[in-house]
């Protein structure tokens, strides 16, 4: 799988264990990255020329395959420039028109601060109130909690479908179930950046009205993202940012917006990244679901028992639905800390971690992780013996603080 | 064994011995965000010099053990010396090099200190 990977043909011995940071891209998704660029770099939905209708046509037959790919509507799917701005874009353009004083909005602990700060920042200013789902000693979501947390006033939930910490997969259409008994008028977003190149996603199935995910997390390209919008919440949303390309008509004194999704895409679009981003999703189908969810499961099972060998270290995250996102610490003092896990095994490893707070403080701070967490997270390219290099050097940090 | 993690660091990290709190001392501190690294500090001031100075913190070895060589440095100069202080001068004594990112963790002490800058005026 590595030789589809060209970035090990620059480092070798590059041992990456941060996917949940950013996928490798393979060669498909950078050719036609490269093939846009270099074969017809031009204007979409606007030129009558040759190139920029070649260019037109494969950016909506991008969004048409990528639509499938999460069993959405063509219409449904809003390119961004990835999570975080999905989520942001879903605050203003939905939040700011829907949430009033009063209102309730629901996190979990566990949200990367993308679909945490939006939420605390539109709720401070609207005077609503942000409520927030604890977890279980086991590091899941505190499913008894929601029951009493949704109450009528509860206008969103936004929640993480696998944490980028703890690699908590949380049971999203059971999760939704419950919301809908209480309030069915309680919209779910969900942000799928940890999950969609690592699960099937099924908007209709999980019965959410909102879906974001970002295209560098699944093996595709920096700079684009999604927001999938289910069809009959477009027209309690309005435009938050202005712009060509996104109208119909414009005169002095007012606007008239182009539909769904046109009026949330103004500018010119990331056209070479959406084109692809769907190659992503056709890499994605290539490998298959099924030997990519046993491949990863295969990795997180053999890096869980491996790691939980290693004295005095202690694994962040659940017992069962796990992810192949690993968070540990070294629960002794005197030991590295994750800064310096992280600088020994690229100095000495050519390895990749992350180590800090993972864009998830209030998480860290709520579990006493003061110096933050050690994490690794696999990818289709990883291997056992990565895992192997990775052990090899936790022993030998370790050996150095011994 | 590693070239950054010399013996020096190691101890200074595993046993500190500046570490504590100045009752009446004065109070500076600073987060590095990054990795969460936050260091409290407390002088101890007469006729414009330093005459003891503690830290506590949480952080990795780096920022504790620069931290605490960081105390002995600055006891017995004044405020003015202190303030003129670089990174390079942290470096030279813990005797390693640091990549850009480690200069921030080594460096997180010398970032709290220099704010003694919002309490004296004419420095």
């Amino acid at each position: 799988m590595k030789s589809n990977f060209p970035i090990f043909q620059h480092h070798p011995n590059l041992v990456y264990l941060d996917t949940a940071a950013t996928a490798l891209k393979p060669q498909s998704v950078i050719l036609a990255q490269t093939d846009y660029d270099t074969k017809f770099s031009a204007n979409i939905h606007r030129g009558l020329y040759q190139i920029s209708q070649t260019a037109s046509q494969l950016y909506d037959q991008s969004r048409q395959n990528i639509a499938d790919f999460i069993g959405a509507d063509f219409s449904e799917i809003i390119f961004t420039p990835g999570t975080t701005s999905s989520i942001n874009l879903l605050a203003k353009s939905w939040g700011e028109p829907n949430i009033r004083s009063g209102d309730e909005i629901i996190v979990s602990l566990m949200e990367h601060h993308s679909n945490f700060i939006p939420w605390q920042q539109l709720a401070a200013k609207k005077n609503a109130v942000l409520k927030l789902i604890p977890l279980t000693a086991d590091f899941t979501l505190d499913l008894n909690s929601i029951t009493q947390l949704v109450t009528p006033k509860t206008k969103l939930v936004a929640l993480t479908h696998i944490s980028n910490v703890l690699g908590t997969i949380n049971p999203i259409k059971d999760i939704t179930r419950l919301i809908k008994k209480i309030n069915p008028k309680t919209l779910v977003l969900v942000d799928a950046a940890q999950s969609v190149a690592h699960l099937p996603l099924d908007v209709t199935n999980f019965n959410i009205d909102f879906l974001a995910f970002s295209g560098h997390k699944m093996y595709g390209p920096t700079g684009v993202g999604v927001l999938w919008v289910k069809q009959n919440h477009y027209p309690s949303m309005s435009p938050s940012s202005f712009g060509g390309g996104a109208v119909s008509q414009v005169f002095t004194d007012r606007t008239i917006f182009q539909p769904p999704p046109y009026c949330y895409e103004p500018g010119t679009p990331p056209i070479s990244q959406v084109i692809a981003l769907s190659q992503a999703v056709d890499f994605i189908k290539f490998v298959g679901w099924s030997k990519i969810i046993a491949h990863e499961s295969k990795l997180t099972d053999y890096a869980l028992k491996k790691l939980s060998s290693i004295k005095n270290l202690k694994i962040i995250g659940p017992q069962s639905h796990h992810s192949g996102v690993i968070s540990f610490v070294f629960n002794r003092p005197g030991l590295p800390a994750p800064h310096d896990l992280g600088d020994i095994l690229s100095r000495q490893f050519n390895l990749a971690i992350r180590t800090g707070f993972h864009c998830a403080m209030p998480l860290h701070t709520q579990l006493g992780l003061d110096t933050g967490t050690n994490r690794l997270s696999f990818g289709i390219y990883n291997t056992l013996a990565d895992i192997d290099t990775l052990i090899k050097g936790i022993n030998y940090s370790l050996k150095i603080f011994s | 064994m590693d070239d950054l993690y010399r013996q020096i660091i190691l101890d200074r990290y595993k046993n500190p011995v500046n570490l504590g709190q100045i009752n009446d001392g004065l109070k500076v501190e600073d987060i590095n965000p990054l990795c969460g690294d936050h260091i409290k500090i407390w002088l101890k001031i007469k006729d414009q010099t330093i005459v003891d100075a503690k830290f506590q913190g949480s952080g990795c070895a780096i920022s504790i053990a620069a931290t605490d060589i960081l105390m002995d440095l600055i006891k017995g100069k004044k405020l003015k010396q202190i303030l003129s202080l670089s990174g390079s001068e942290i470096e030279d004594e813990l005797d390693i090099k640091l990549t850009s990112v480690r200069k921030r963790c080594a460096y997180i002490g010398l970032e709290a200190i220099k704010k003694i800058k919002n309490s004296f005026s004419g420095l």
